[in-house]
């Protein structure tokens, strides 16, 4: 999980390239570093977030062309050498960005060795410098360029297995940036008399809203005032251009001290997003138009195969639920890492549905693509906008949350919960297993969301004072039944990520079955006891856990008067239907979360050892 | 130029629509006053603003975010407490830099024009200026006095009938102010007022301006002024969209807006001027009368009867509700046959002082959920987070989380 820039324009290459690492550190940050094109390559890393890189740059650094990486390592641990670029050749001939896994680096590495290339750092991207001086070069001590660098970039990836986004700079030819993509994502901005290249357009999109998305096996050339697309074997490429709707300053924080905190309170908008034009209340009717599947289609289904991963997987498991208890359609949900490399059992008859927040996650692309020989139809639920998954899969729904900068999701979280539920209501309706009645109902207390969410925001001090309380606890566990289990799984997971407490998520059921003998006094519970089928369940559950000393958190609905008596702190949600609780009690324990850290000091949309998107596998 | 825009105090008197918002988020034909006053000086080509926030300050960062689709750039900074003008000012500083001669500084919860804008800028001189209007009924208001251009001496909200020359709170200042901002003293009121800075500069020798205005200032003093500005807002309003769907036999008479994905079903009458937001599922057969706007996310069901009101965000009315001359907050839920009694020339006690409402029906703050067949008698308010059981009449103002069994 890496980022990776590029800039070829007229303008010093330094600050943009600061610019664009900074809008990208979201992707990783354990160490950075740039090359600028001068009469020589110059490259200057370190270990650290951007600011730290910044100090060490000489001022008035020259160049107009240069690359520049943010890391999160994989391969090697994070110091100075092991930090991209990588340079090979006397005086630093080539030099290499790279996002992704080259998998037989190892093979490459002694062959290149044998040929007497000198490895400086342990990782895998250093293969792909040194591949190219020998491809472009011949040999370590040549100086004389045999092939110019697009052939030698050709030549290289064609020995190269893996993944890869690749940014390259020569000192031979001055003025170009070569860049090329495999399985990692790669996003070209189209300027005035500059032209740009990343990760993700966020990294440009303060100087330019056109883009083209590179493909896989595609290369180019970027030049002040050209942009090339070629395929692997060199013929030229006409790619459309493409304008970026959204605006930048959706991706900065806008006064707000954490971009969590900006982005729990967008969900109140990110939902009336996600539900604008897509349900009619008078009618009873629900409208998903990407949904890329017929009436018959769907009633021909025989079970949902839900594919995710981290907190998209939490959404899952309440799709998975929700399409058993709604739809009557068998469904199984699994993490996409074991997934891929079990031997998954799929039919025509049965729906992958992949849910990823950037569309980008590598294990779950991978599992995607494993399944598509079972002619199984897919359907994707991302949040981005011509990302990867979304050419993968036949039909695709948006989440239209805005981009989330934050590394722990929140508000992508609850339009995934919401986009779920649609199609799981939908489906109900298609199948028959619902009434008009039911479906209406459903949809007035579904409008009502967004407003609920802005009453809990409103009220959001007691949480605060509730997470201040408990801010010194070791650990936290966190209890839910039904549909409130996969929330408290998604509360536990907002807990450990951020606040770096010890924190589970457990069916409440399971709890006597062992993890019970881990209570004592000083571990809060949080009990997620919204009214429904399973409350009484809950309330039994709560009580046993009072038994042992422990302190209960609840969150209950707000005419709840009964759930006072057994627990020590009510938190409550304006009352909904018991479909719909898990968004709001979401939420408050997002805020939980975010109170927890902030009491704690933590770096709250920085956790350490975590990722944005995990484009690795 | 920049503008420091004052938004962080709460708006006690436009209770209880500010107990979850501030007074600059109180909407004026479906937008934040403080979004007509940036427009205004967008239009002046005043592009850098810095908004001094404090109470609730979210709503207005979630809206406004960092000004680019308001066509400005937005600077944030924090009044942590809310002892002042000037203290409030003051925050700011940091973002005037040296390059900065003048700047301007407004208060967010009143509505200007661009023209009124135009007009002190084009006439500022001096160490500060500051923008007058002509008012009749002075009450609540500083007023100042002048000789000529100059100004003389400001009262603060003084009783009698000194002068009808009122202070709009729009100045233009030179970065000097903020060394007599440190001097300035705590008033009786416990504050740092930004009007004791200029009666300090005055004592001093300083040329303050007097800018003298025809164009529009309002003030929305308490929560029912904001229908008549409203009413005036919507009245001067030129351009109309639709963008929502109506469907067939659906009247609309005058200027009516339609926004997004919002349907008008059939047999609904409306009459203009009219604001309906985005998302909004209406009728059949509702009628909408004229100074109305509707927020986003509403719902109103068959035989509702809505004229000059403000309704906002998330809200459902049911069916066979008359709402007339009310505001009502956001995300509340209204019972059928709903009913806001409304009389003319009401006396509202608010904490035992008495003020005059012309024309009322009702005031509702947010998050309230009323059962079927209530009735508000006229002038009675409600707060936030209430929940009243059908067939109740309110014969008294409703605190916060009440419940009305």
């Amino acid at each position: 999980m890496c980022g990776i820039v590029g800039y070829a324009g007229e303008k010093p290459a330094t600050p943009m390239l600061i610019e664009s690492l900074k809008k990208l550190e979201y992707r990783g940050y354990d160490s950075a570093g740039i090359t600028v094109q001068n009469e020589k390559l110059e490259t200057y890393k370190t270990v650290g977030k951007i600011v730290n890189l910044e100090a060490e740059l000489p001022e008035n650094l020259g160049g107009n062309v240069g690359i520049g990486h943010t890391r999160w390592a994989t391969h090697g641990r994070p110091s100075t050498v092991n930090s991209h670029p990588h340079t090979s050749g006397n005086e630093a001939k080539i030099s290499v960005v790279h996002n992704g896994i080259i998998e037989n680096y190892m093979k490459l590495k002694e062959r290149l060795v044998e040929e007497g290339y000198e490895f400086k750092s342990e990782t895998d991207t250093e293969v792909i410098a040194h591949l190219l001086h020998r491809q472009v070069y011949g040999s370590p001590e040549a100086c004389e360029k045999q092939f110019d660098l697009l052939t030698g970039l050709r030549k290289a990836l064609a020995e190269i297995e893996g993944s890869y986004a690749i940014g390259a700079l020569s000192s031979d030819e001055p003025g170009k940036l070569f860049v090329a993509r495999k399985d990692s994502p790669l996003v070209i901005g189209l300027g005035n008399g500059e032209n740009f290249a990343a990760s993700d357009v966020t990294a440009f999109l303060n100087h330019t809203r056109d883009v083209i998305y590179v493909n896989d096996f595609e290369m180019a050339i970027l030049t002040p005032k050209t942009v090339e697309v070629y395929d692997l074997d060199g013929n030229p490429l006409e790619r459309r251009v493409e304008k970026i709707e959204w605006n930048i300053e959706a991706a900065e924080k806008a006064g707000y001290e954490h971009f969590m905190l900006k982005e729990i309170h967008e969900q109140v908008n990110s939902i009336h997003n996600t539900l604008a034009g897509k349900i009619s209340e008078l009618e009873g009717d629900i409208f998903l138009e990407d949904l890329n599947m017929s009436e018959k289609e769907i009633r021909w289904l025989s079970r949902v195969q839900v594919l995710a991963c981290g907190t998209s997987w939490n959404a899952g498991l309440l799709g998975k639920y929700l399409f058993e208890q709604l739809a009557g359609i068998h469904s199984d949900i699994d993490v996409c890492s074991e997934y891929r490399y079990r031997n998954p059992v799929m039919d025509e008859r049965t729906l992958a549905i992949a849910i990823t927040q950037s569309g980008e996650t590598a294990d779950t692309l991978a599992a995607v693509r494993g399944i598509k020989s079972y002619y199984c139809p897919t359907l994707s639920v991302t949040n981005v906008v011509g990302s990867t998954i979304t050419r993968e899969t036949d039909s695709i729904i948006y989440t239209r949350a805005g981009p989330e900068i934050g590394v722990a999701a929140t508000k992508t979280f609850t339009a995934q919960l919401t986009v779920l539920y649609l199609l799981a209501m939908k489906f109900a309706q298609l199948r028959g297993k619902v009434s008009p009645d039911y479906v209406k109902d459903f949809i007035v207390q579904m409008r009502k969301i967004p407003g609920q969410i802005q009453q809990i925001l409103n009220r959001k001090e007691t949480i605060k004072e509730c997470a201040e309380t408990f801010a010194d606890a070791k650990s936290y566990f966190f209890l839910g039944r039904n549909l409130n289990y996969p929330v408290a799984l998604e509360g536990a997971l907002k807990l450990k990520e951020i606040s770096y407490i010890h924190a589970e998520g457990f069916a409440a059921g399971e709890l006597k079955h062992g993890p019970i003998a881990l209570l004592d006094e000083k571990t809060p519970v949080v009990a997620i006891a919204t009214r429904g089928h399973t409350y009484e369940k809950m309330l039994s559950n709560i009580k046993e856990v009072k038994a042992r000393d422990a302190v209960v958190i609840a969150v209950a609905d707000a005419e709840d008067t009964e759930i006072a008596k057994y627990v020590d702190v009510v938190l409550r949600i304006p009352s909904t239907d018991e479909l719909l609780a898990p968004i709001l009690s979401t939420v408050v324990l997002q805020l939980l979360a975010y109170y927890t850290a902030l009491a704690r000091d933590c770096s709250i949309d920085k956790p350490r050892n975590l990722a944005k998107s995990v484009t690795v596998e | 130029m920049k503008a420091i825009i004052l938004a962080a105090g709460e708006g006690l008197r436009c209770r209880p629509l500010t107990l979850t918002r501030s007074k600059v988020m109180l909407p004026v034909a479906n937008k934040p006053i403080l979004e007509h006053v940036i427009n205004s000086l967008e239009e002046n080509g005043v592009k850098d603003i810095i908004l001094v926030i404090g109470y609730e300050k979210e709503r207005i960062m979630d809206y406004f975010e960092d000004g680019l689709n308001f066509g400005v750039n937005i600077k944030y900074v924090e009044q942590k407490a809310q002892v002042g003008t000037a203290h409030a000012i003051k925050q700011a500083k940091k973002l005037i830099g040296p390059d900065d001669t003048r700047f301007l500084v407004l208060n967010g919860d009143n509505l200007v024009e661009a023209r009124t804008i135009a007009d002190l800028l084009s006439n500022c001189e001096g160490d500060a200026s500051l923008l007058t209007v002509k008012m009749e009924e002075t009450e609540g208001y500083g007023v100042v006095l002048t000789e000529g251009k100059k100004v003389k001496q400001i009262l603060e909200k003084r009783p009698g009938d000194v002068s009808r020359i009122v202070n709009t709170g729009i100045y233009v200042f030179t970065p000097q102010v903020f060394e007599t901002i440190e001097k300035t003293p705590i008033s009786e009121y416990g504050e740092y007022a930004i009007t004791d800075t200029l009666q300090l500069m005055i004592d001093e020798g300083k040329t303050i301006t007097a800018v003298p205005t025809d164009s529009k200032w309002l003030d929305a003093v308490h929560a029912w002024d904001l229908l008549k500005a409203n009413s005036i807002v919507l009245n001067a309003a030129t351009e109309t969209v639709t963008e929502g769907k109506l469907e067939d036999n659906v009247v609309t008479k005058g200027k009516v807006s339609v926004g997004k994905n919002t349907k008008i079903r059939s047999g609904t009458y409306i009459v203009g001027p009219v604001i309906i937001g985005e998302n909004c599922d209406i009728g059949p057969n509702v009628v909408i009368l004229s100074s109305t706007t509707i927020g986003d996310n509403v719902s109103i069901r068959p035989f509702t009867e809505i004229q000059n009101s403000i309704i906002m965000n998330d809200c459902r009315i049911s069916s066979h509700c008359c709402v007339s001359n009310s505001i009502i907050g956001s995300n509340n839920t209204l019972g059928s046959y709903f009913v806001a009694e409304e009389k003319e020339n009401l006396e509202i006690n608010m904490n035992g002082v008495i003020h005059n409402a012309p024309k009322l029906g009702t005031i509702v703050g947010d998050d309230n959920n009323i059962g079927c067949r209530v009735l508000v008698k006229a002038g009675v308010t409600i707060a936030v987070d209430c929940q009243i059981e059908s067939g109740k009449t309110l014969y008294r103002h409703l605190p916060r989380s009440s419940v009305v069994l």
